[in-house]
């Protein structure tokens, strides 16, 4: 979040989870295939945002676990995704109280670096594996999550930035 | 020098110790299931987790698709039942032929065991492998269902795939077109066996290692030969479409397209597992060999 004069609320872990099961859940609409490459990773966009965001309360762990469910959900090579997300976690922490601060169309560049990171190490896995190269729309997904991130961010802060009542 | 520093927040372990502990637990993840397939059942608690999530994101699309359904017009739907009603006559009378001429060569055969025509369940397709590394499809019918890996699955027209994994309420089906996916299947035209290999997603079959001499023709209908034990005979698989011939190389490249529409349809039938066929000799190699030692 970058610096604003704005007191933030604090967000409930229910929310966070409720962001989760939404990218999961966007992530398996039947649509997914037929866009080729084109969706954005939500679960991967949420990882990074809540990272970059609560650092405290997600991190690797959580990245690994979703990872997980992705990999299962696909059908894919248990782990591909778990260690995607995994490096993509690490990469937000190593550098968390420095890209917390920037705007969010600095953070949109940023985000779209790990997000494209994630998918080499996904293609680098799977093509030691001997898949064939999927063509390279399959890293648009990364350019649009970018696009999005803003907005993205925006919406996800409104919660946040209710303003207090004036009692207290 | 770490442990002199206050903890001001307790926090676990460092960032950077939980990135090693969870990429060298993903690395193990990834090679036993990769090279061992030994997370059969990590895979299955999971997709349990996921199922609800399935079930929500493919529900409301369904219900548009029924509601619409039960919209269309009467009108219509008097018109289809007479078509389908005509067709239906027109089939039965050749299901007739098709039963003599089945007789005939049950006896022609002497075929012991009644093998009739093979039980299948109707399934419907969840969704489309997001992997753009595989081809494959989800479909609603699992372990719950007695789907077992393996299986055959067909459409009207054509094969379509393999099941490859079981969960306890869906299954993976692998498409016919995912890279080097095998068929075994002959030429309709002149029984010549071959195989069929798939190349990837969108991708055309190709049939390898045949001689530019071979007997193939544009248009050829290939069906499945049944060699295998895993296929039953005589499903259509695929036609011929494009064959180079090169003076350059030893064998021609075959192009095919599959005849079942793999990437259209939303519902699928599952054929029933073939019964299982004499296991192939163990020791067979071994006996050889001991063979040859003893000479």
């Amino acid at each position: 979040m970058p610096i604003s004069r704005q007191l933030l609320r604090p967000v409930s872990n229910s929310f966070i989870l409720f962001t989760f099961v939404l990218s999961l859940s966007i992530n398996l609409l039947p649509w997914q295939a037929g866009l080729i490459g084109f969706a954005p990773d939500f679960v991967a966009l949420f990882i990074i945002y809540w990272t970059l965001n609560q650092p405290r309360r997600i991190g690797v762990g959580w990245a690994f676990f979703l990872g997980l469910l992705m990999d299962v959900a696909d059908g894919n090579i248990l782990g591909q995704h778990a260690l995607a997300y995994t490096v993509i976690a690490y990469l937000t922490l190593a550098r968390q109280r420095q890209l917390a601060v920037f705007p969010f169309w600095q953070q949109a560049f940023v985000a779209l670096g790990l997000m494209l990171a994630g998918q080499a190490l996904m293609l680098l896995l799977r093509t030691a594996m001997g898949s064939p190269f999927p063509g390279w729309a399959y890293f648009a997904g990364s350019f649009v999550a970018a696009f999005i991130w803003p907005p993205l961010s925006n919406i996800l802060l409104s919660h946040q930035r209710r303003p207090t009542t004036d009692e207290l | 020098m770490q442990a002199s520093q206050p903890a001001f927040f307790k926090q676990g372990p460092k960032p950077l110790t939980r990135f090693f502990l969870f990429s060298v637990l993903s690395i193990c993840l990834i090679v036993g299931d990769a090279n061992y397939q030994m997370l059969g059942p990590v895979r299955q608690q999971l997709s349990i987790l996921l199922y609800p999530l399935q079930w929500l994101v493919t529900a409301p699309f369904e219900l548009l698709r029924d509601t619409s359904t039960f919209l269309s017009r009467q009108a219509e739907l008097l018109g289809e039942n007479r078509k389908l009603h005509d067709a239906q006559l027109l089939a039965s009378v050749n299901a007739m032929k098709l039963k003599a001429l089945e007789d005939e060569n049950a006896r022609l055969r002497h075929l012991s065991s009644a093998q009739a025509s093979q039980p299948s369940q109707l399934t419907e397709i969840l969704y489309n492998g997001r992997d753009p590394f595989t081809a494959r499809l989800i479909v609603d019918r699992g372990e719950r269902a007695n789907v077992a890996e393996g299986q055959i699955v067909v459409d009207a027209s054509g094969v379509v795939g393999q099941v490859i994994r079981v969960q306890p309420m869906t299954s993976e089906v692998r498409l016919i077109s995912d890279r080097n996916h095998m068929v075994p299947v002959q030429i309709e035209r002149n029984q010549l066996r071959t195989v069929i290999y798939g190349m990837g997603r969108g991708l055309p079959l190709e049939v390898r290692n045949t001689s530019s001499n071979s007997d193939i023709k544009v248009g050829d209908t290939l069906i499945t030969s049944g060699i295998d034990g895993l296929y039953p005979a005589g499903l259509p698989v695929a036609k011929v479409t494009k064959i180079e011939r090169n003076t350059g190389n030893a064998f021609a490249r075959i192009y095919c397209t599959p005849l079942a529409g793999i990437e259209q349809h939303r519902f699928l039938l599952i054929l029933e597992a073939n019964p299982a066929l004499t296991p192939y000799p163990a020791n067979a190699s071994d006996a050889v060999a001991k063979q040859k030692k003893g000479r």
